[in-house]
């Protein structure tokens, strides 16, 4: 994507948040694509890690729970300003997640999901037991106080602009990422991705730079924590559980990672999906396990590869055989 | 404190029972299967179903046959057709087998707790060491042993034994010397099925039934497999003792952190070892 065409889908992108939220009068409605929007950057970080490093983290829960959880907790202490609070949650779990990232991502395959599972899942039993700090297995409510960044906090959680906020970070984030990726920074952990140990030999670190992609997806995760305790005021246990990861995990493959805004679609997709299904019928767990199924095996690029080709084929000659094609062929047999 | 190391001893043999149709799969299939679990509790269900109508004894024969037909049935049209993709594709698909045999099983059996009783032949208690254990519990924890017993000496003597380690090792070249790896794969995702349908009919007795059961019994399952060393059934059979053991004496001596245990241990084995501590592959 060239700058022009980054730049002016990116405007027209907050064009439509500001645009749609003023135009849906219903609050349901917008209250809907809120928590759509919020699980959409949380799938966007785990898509990022994914996309990017080929890993698939079953935990990354933790880090959308522990926001809100850290958030919820220095707001009962009353020492720290809100806005104090929201950037120690943001930056300390970035800074945890690049150390965490350091050690975990030496470790390979299967057995990183299994190492992040056991992490999540330390957080979340940690959480739903110590009753005295995170109000155990109840949860605990998220004190806002009256001012947030200067506005009125009743103003910011009114249904309209708590939409155009979300929207508004996804949208950002998303800029940010891609022009971050678009980079030196992008190439090398592509070329580590895609080949450990030949990027080891032509002279890249291999360990930073996966810890540091680590550390952003789990920044990204914990932004989706801290705007979900401010769209519901609550934090739970459940907001830490396993099944939460997985979930997200399958909303980032139903969208696909081939390009970056597909776990965000996947994320939108699945939840509205699930709302419309909920309504209607009893069954939406074995609906959307037959969804899963069909969409991974007909479709392994997910949604958004499938617009993504469709798109291509329109409007571009494909050619015969793909170079990167052959080179994955390749590279994946030898 | 003998029935602290009794109890881990019988929840020990059940991690057994599931981990080794775990360990077995993944060793041909190289699949994660997160379906295991619901698998596990299905058996549980149908064991229920079956003991209620005849009686127990014919529910702990049939339901691994059952499970066995529905194991050959996934590695037929499942895990065959999806060899070739990418390891988190077919993840994805158990993930989606969880989704469907949790809806079903909320569908058939309802969402409220059920609970089977303990057969009349095996409802009495022994005194050791001056506690009170119920004899079902010496039976859990002789089945646990038998099923490792019995598939360490198939595959260590038996022909298909032999093509089942040849081909968890290099499924390629096995099949290049003539053996079918797909009838093989077939056959030890049938058998593993059958094992955690097994796992399932013979924890009801003793845990309650709840479409919950699932997902307590996976995690517990992935962490010792990943301790075991994924594919090793060695490693799975040390590491199911070991978890029960942590679980049992971890709730006497460390109550608060005992629920952590289990994972602090994969952690620190993970980072130790990614392979494992019998694995030699990731």
């Amino acid at each position: 994507m060239t700058n022009a065409r980054l730049l002016l889908s990116t405007a027209m992108a907050l064009v439509f948040g500001t645009v749609a939220a003023s135009a849906i009068a219903s609050n349901l409605v917008l209250s809907l694509m809120t928590q759509a929007t919020i699980l959409a950057i949380f799938a966007l970080g785990v898509g990022l890690l994914l996309r990017q490093n080929g890993m698939v983290s079953f935990g990354h829960a933790l880090y959308y729970g522990t926001a809100g959880y850290v958030v919820a907790i220095l707001l009962t202490t009353r020492i720290v300003s809100v806005e104090l609070a929201i950037a120690a949650a943001i930056l300390g779990l970035s800074a945890f997640a690049f150390i965490i990232g350091l050690v975990v991502v030496r470790v390979p395959g299967v057995a990183f999901s299994m190492l992040t599972l056991a992490l999540g899942q330390m957080a979340y039993l940690t959480a739903s037991r110590s009753r005295g700090l995170t109000g155990g297995a109840d949860g605990m409510s998220v004190e806002w106080p009256s001012t947030l960044f200067g506005l009125s906090s009743a103003a910011i959680v009114q249904p309209a602009s708590i939409f155009t906020l979300a929207w508004t970070v996804l949208v950002l984030l998303l800029f940010l990422l891609a022009v971050v990726l678009r980079g030196r920074f992008g190439s090398i952990t592509e070329a580590i991705r895609d080949n450990e140990e030949r990027a080891r030999f032509i002279g890249i670190n291999t360990v930073v730079p996966r810890a540091a992609l680590y550390a952003m997806s789990a920044a990204v995760t914990a932004i989706a924590g801290v705007l979900a305790s401010l769209n519901t005021g609550f934090v739970s246990p459940e907001s830490l559980h396993w099944s939460l990861s997985g979930m997200t995990l399958m909303m980032v493959v139903v969208g696909g990672t081939r390009v970056l805004w597909g776990p965000a679609f996947g994320a939108a997709v699945f939840f509205l999906a699930k709302d419309m299904l909920g309504e209607h019928a009893q069954h939406w767990m074995a609906a959307f396990g037959i969804a899963l199924i069909v969409i991974v095996v007909f479709a392994p690029e997910g949604l958004s590869g499938l617009i993504h080709r469709l798109w291509r084929q329109r409007i571009v000659r494909r050619p015969i055989v793909k170079l990167e094609t052959v080179y994955q062929t390749v590279s994946r047999r030898g | 404190m003998f029935i602290h190391v009794f109890n881990g001893l019988v929840y020990g043999a059940l991690l057994i029972i599931m981990c080794s149709g775990l360990a077995l799969i993944y060793g041909l299939r190289r699949v994660v299967n997160f379906a295991h679990g619901s698998l596990y509790m299905l058996g549980a269900y149908i064991g229920y179903s079956v003991a209620a109508m005849t009686s127990f004894w014919i529910a702990i024969v049939a339901v691994p046959m059952v499970m066995a037909t529905l194991g050959v049935a996934l590695d037929r049209w499942g895990f065959r057709l999806l060899q070739d993709r990418e390891p988190l594709a077919v993840v994805l698909v158990t993930f989606g087998l969880l989704f469907i045999i949790e809806d079903l099983v909320q569908t058939v059996w309802g969402t409220s707790n059920l609970t089977v009783s303990t057969p009349t032949a095996l409802a009495f208690s022994v005194d050791i060491l001056g506690s009170k254990i119920p004899a079902y519990r010496i039976g859990v924890i002789v089945v646990g042993l038998s099923v490792a017993v019995s598939l360490t000496a198939w595959l260590r003597y038996s022909r298909i034994g032999l093509f089942v380690r040849a081909s968890s090792t290099d499924p390629t070249t096995t099949s290049m010397q003539g053996v079918n790896t797909d009838t093989l794969s077939a056959m030890v995702v049938g058998l593993g099925t059958a094992l955690a349908g097994l796992a399932g009919v013979i924890a009801a007795p003793f845990l309650s039934l709840s479409p919950s059961m699932s997902s307590d019994v996976i995690i517990d399952s992935f962490v010792v497999v990943v301790i075991g060393g994924l594919g090793s059934l060695a490693g799975a059979f040390i590491a199911a003792l070991a978890l029960g053991m942590v679980h049992a004496l971890g709730a006497v001596w460390l109550p608060e952190v005992s629920v952590l245990l289990p994972f602090l241990l994969m952690a620190a084995i993970l980072i130790w070892r990614p392979s494992g501590i019998a694995g030699s592959r990731t």
